[in-house]
């Protein structure tokens, strides 16, 4: 629905350029550290390789409903990725998903500013009126970068996935355009 | 289609739709036949404004491509709702998540001569006995408008328990309008 192979979005912090078909390795690698797969679905998935990266990229390439973004620092080194997911254009509403794949570059802003940058993005360009997003509710890093983007917990949702098999409830958060 | 076993191991389990019965109500596959009174049905607009996915009445044709599109997905389960004497109600599906050992219902009684007497209470009480009993999951959640007071009452009849308000989850009419995220867990199922 939403054509962004042009778009470079820029931040303070962050640049956000379309993610490519020649960043399957930069995924494999950020997805094959245990600390980054942690807070993610991945956690129940057996390891990503190449060829599991690619099939997972097939389908969400061609997802209309889905854009997806690599985090840049200012001069050029990717450090993660950004999507927004189930574009609902009838109801105006999007679903957030972010992981700086990067361990190193954890707790240093970057996040939070490509969250605003894609905010933005979501609000002005998409004419979206609420992004959500659902995090592990002991993700207390993630939650407080979302408080700071104006995220507002709405509920906690019990058992809602599995990590390492056992039930975790998961806090659902969303932000409003008037927000 | 995988769902984890209940010792958390992944089990390949090839589940089809089964019938499902209370005195009451019967839960079937979906016949191509259905189809079409499902599709007069979404002429309602009230019916519509409540079932979140379908803004306009879909033709006969985008209707078989909805119910194809159900077929084709091996994580999704779809059943007719029918009175005990035969006569077509609406349809409840289940989308799973096996990975996360989860699933989200939507029901709808579409024929609205019948709406308050109970039908979609036991056809989501049978589809809940399915979804723990023999799927083995953990969790089943919906979304419902707020204002839809006549569904929150039958969901927490059921043992639905609101969890989130959420905020212009969908638009009306072009006017925003909040959802209650509701879901019930194995746990309360057991302890019902």
């Amino acid at each position: 629905m939403t054509v962004v192979d042009d778009v470079r979005l820029e931040g303070e912090l962050v640049i956000l350029r379309p993610r490519v078909d020649d960043d399957l390795a930069l995924f494999a690698r950020w997805h094959g550290n245990p600390d980054v797969r942690h807070w993610l679905h991945m956690s129940e998935m057996p390891n990503q390789t190449l060829e599991v990266e690619r099939q997972r990229w097939q389908i969400a390439r061609n997802d209309p409903t889905r854009v997806s973004f690599v985090i840049e620092t200012l001069d050029g080194v990717p450090i993660g990725n950004i999507v927004l997911i189930g574009i609902d254009v009838a109801h105006r509403r999007a679903e957030l998903g972010i992981a700086i794949g990067e361990k190193g570059d954890w707790g240093r802003g970057y996040g939070t500013d490509a969250i605003r940058v894609i905010l933005r993005f979501a609000f002005e360009v998409l004419h979206l009126r609420r992004v959500e997003l659902i995090t592990d509710i002991d993700n207390e890093r993630g939650i407080r970068a979302y408080e700071k983007c104006g995220f507002v917990r709405e509920g906690v949702l019990r058992a809602k996935r599995l990590r390492y098999g056992e039930p975790l409830d998961m806090l659902i958060m969303a932000v409003l355009r008037e927000d | 289609m995988n769902l984890p076993a209940p010792d958390g191991n992944i089990a390949l389990t090839v589940i089809s739709e089964s019938i499902l019965t209370t005195k009451r109500v019967r839960l079937r596959p979906v016949e191509e036949s259905d189809l079409t009174q499902f599709q007069r049905w979404l002429a309602d607009d009230e019916l519509r404004k409540w079932l979140g996915s379908v803004n306009e009445q879909p033709s006969v044709a985008e209707e078989f491509d909805w119910y194809v599109s159900k077929r084709q997905d091996p994580d999704t389960l779809l059943w007719s709702i029918e009175s005990a004497d035969g006569a077509l109600l609406g349809n409840v599906e289940l989308r799973l998540r096996p990975l996360d050992r989860r699933a989200e219902v939507g029901i709808g009684i579409f024929d609205r001569g019948e709406w308050g007497k109970g039908y979609g209470t036991e056809a989501m009480q049978l589809v809940l006995d399915y979804a723990f009993g023999e799927l083995k999951l953990n969790r089943v959640q919906l979304a419902t408008d707020l204002s839809n007071a006549r569904a929150i009452r039958s969901y927490e009849k059921c043992g639905f328990i609101r969890e989130g308000l959420l905020r212009e989850h969908r638009q009306i009419d072009g006017q925003p309008s909040d959802s209650v995220a509701m879901a019930v867990l194995l746990s309360d199922w057991e302890a019902r």
